[in-house]
């Protein structure tokens, strides 16, 4: 019976076709939404994840400012003093504690003058960044503390000043630095196109001696990440404490974990904000649906009074019509799904040639079923009512029907 | 003794416009037999095209009892008069009433999609009627391809496809010359004839009326003529 409807719909669908594809372009264009832009979501989900998973969970990093605000104070210059560095190299169970610095700063290479993003890292722990951080070495070899020597991101050679060589030399604050290192990608392009340099140095032609912008701690063996968090957490507080008066700057102390799960459920609740939108995209395609399907009813009042009159039922009536709007919703949700994944497929092929983002496109099964399965839904809801009314005509009115 | 196929018991067909109540039938009592061949005629307005729709099923009476083989019709579902529309009527139509999205066969074969048959079934069964009627050739023709005469027999064909009891025709040859309507109706009283159908027609043509056993003369909603004329001869003994 089905494959009667099917093959009848489909007849009466090419009847009208330029109605009948601009209705499925109407879902083409929700699902195609839907497929993109989720696809795209995960995929930065994922690759973001990555990034962190690079991490190792035995790092913890403290921050100046509330969590909550963390850009802000990051942007506002927020610091971390030395008297905190030395709270937390105190606190029970710290390893190894890595200030970081970071400004802008003026570089000097084959003639090009550029501001950069520079930053200053004790070269001596430069074990932690490879084993906690995920460095490695695209090229050349790491540099050695105490020297004027420069480690880049791998965007550096490529988009800062372009046709950078290891071994060659660059000027900063005028002072020679030579290239020894270029770092396989991060996985952002800010982080690649960073210049790090011996921390001694930094302060040295920088002036800055004071403070860092944040700091990594790593945990003595047989410790527990949280609870050497809580401990450094209460070695800055006492500090803070003795220095009454005095403007107690807030601070953060964060596990690596805990980065992964903030990150995951952000990012989760940016997808399902997504999600939403994009399914209004389909429901706008359901209405079109529907006043497609209540035209053609008005169209084939005649028609639907012949079937009638050679003994079709009302549910008989009311299966074509559903039959017919839910062959629109499909072919709809195909074509979306499609198109969606081919323009997903597009975005991260420009985005491995151009590395301007890293993007990654992860169609999921779910995804494909759902883009094919909430179309073909949405099809027979919009259907209904038409369908309904349809199937309500009284065969001789529908008859008489001009 | 005749078996009575269709009883109408006073019928009335009342529509409201406004105000107005309009009667088209004004307490209509018929009996129709097996194999009677029935023609209503009357002038416009006369309400013989309303009485055939009720008597046809595709139209319930205001007041009154439809009795087909004894059933009480009134009394039946939507979807319980869509089956007896499907199994025991056929219906014709003056304007062919064809779907013109589908080729002559699947015109055919469409009322056996409601009853359930098979398609190998279907298929067979349509090529066989379309080949009945003169058409074998152009059974992959859609209705816009072929002419008014074809159509109608196309219509023919579909009202058989069921094999039902009765036909029930709507002036079948009213869109039609004189000669092409002349063929139609040779193919109808063959039917009659032949394959012993029931044929009620409404008709305003006198020549078509002639060939039938009762005559049925109707103005202002109401039976004003109703006489058997005995008649038992063919459209060809005529000619």
């Amino acid at each position: 019976m089905i494959k009667e409807y099917f093959k009848i719909s489909v007849k009466s669908l090419r009847t009208r076709p330029v109605r009948s594809w601009l209705t499925i372009l109407g879902i083409v264009i929700g699902v195609f939404l839907i497929v993109s832009i989720v696809s795209l979501g995960e995929g930065i989900k994922t690759t973001i994840m990555k990034q962190l998973k690079m991490m190792g969970g035995d790092l913890i990093m403290v921050m100046p400012g509330e969590m909550s605000n963390m850009i802000t104070s990051m942007a506002g210059g927020l610091k971390l003093s030395n008297e905190d560095i030395k709270a937390i190299e105190k606190a029970d169970g710290v390893d190894v504690v890595v200030p970081t610095k970071y400004m802008a700063e003026t570089m000097k290479y084959g003639g090009e003058k550029k501001l950069v993003f520079l930053y200053g890292i004790p070269f001596k722990n430069i074990d932690v960044f490879q084993s906690q951080v995920g460095w490695s070495l695209q090229e050349g070899r790491w540099p050695l503390p105490g020297k004027n020597e420069l480690i880049v991101g791998n965007l550096v050679p490529e988009e800062v000043f372009p046709g950078m060589r290891i071994e060659t030399m660059a000027t900063i604050s005028g002072r020679d630095f030579k290239v020894v290192g270029i770092l396989k990608s991060l996985g952002s392009k800010q982080d690649d196109q960073q210049i790090g340099i011996d921390l001694e140095i930094y302060e040295k032609i920088t002036g800055e001696r004071e403070g860092a912008a944040f700091v990594m701690a790593t945990i003595k063996n047989g410790y527990n990440a949280d609870q050497v968090a809580e401990n450094i957490k209460n070695k800055l507080e006492e500090t803070r404490k003795k220095r009454k008066g005095e403007d107690a700057s807030p601070f953060s102390v964060i596990t690596s974990e805990k980065i992964t799960g903030i990150v995951g459920s952000v990012m989760g609740i940016i997808q399902l904000a997504v999600f939403a939108f994009a399914s209004i995209g389909i429901i706008v395609g359901g209405i079109g649906i529907m006043n497609t399907m209540y035209t053609s009813v008005h169209e084939r009042t005649r028609e639907i009074g012949i079937l009638k009159a050679i003994g079709a039922t009302n549910r008989n009536i009311t299966s074509l019509f559903l039959v017919e709007s839910g062959i629109i919703g499909l072919i709809g949700g195909v074509g979306g799904t499609g198109l969606g994944i081919l323009i997903a497929k597009i975005l991260e092929y420009y985005g491995q040639l151009h590395p301007l983002f890293y993007i990654e496109a992860s169609v999921s099964p779910f995804i494909i079923l759902f883009g094919l399965g909430f179309s073909f839904l949405v099809g027979c809801i919009a259907g209904f009512l038409p369908a309904r009314q349809a199937s309500k005509l009284k065969p001789v009115d529908a008859l008489r029907y001009e | 003794m005749e078996k009575t196929l269709i009883k109408l018991e006073n019928i009335w067909k009342v529509y409201q416009l406004g105000k107005v109540e309009l009667e088209i039938l004004k307490g209509v009592s018929l009996q129709v037999s097996l194999g009677d061949f029935v023609a209503l005629m009357g002038p416009s307005g006369s309400g013989k095209s309303t009485l055939l729709h009720v008597i046809g099923c595709l139209d319930t009476p205001s007041r009154g009892n439809v009795f087909l083989e004894g059933q009480d019709l009134s009394k039946l579902s939507e979807d319980e008069q869509a089956l007896i529309r499907g199994k025991k009527i056929g219906f014709i139509f003056q304007q062919f009433n064809l779907l013109h999205n589908l080729n002559a066969l699947e015109n055919v074969m469409l009322p056996m999609i409601f009853q359930g048959i098979s398609e190998v079934q279907r298929k067979e069964k349509a090529k066989e009627l379309l080949e009945s009627v003169g058409l074998g050739d152009r059974i992959m023709h859609k209705p816009s391809e072929l002419s008014g005469g074809e159509q109608q027999r196309i219509a023919i064909a579909r009202a058989l496809a069921n094999n039902p009891e009765i036909i029930v025709a709507d002036e079948p040859t009213g869109n039609l010359d004189s000669k092409t309507g002349k063929k139609i109706m040779e193919i109808l009283i063959d039917l009659h004839q032949n394959k012993k159908k029931t044929l009620v027609i409404v008709t305003h043509d006198p020549t078509v009326a002639s060939y039938a056993h009762s005559l049925v003369n109707m103005k202002d909603g109401q039976i004003v003529s109703n006489h058997n004329t005995g008649k038992e001869y063919t459209w060809k003994e005529n000619v």
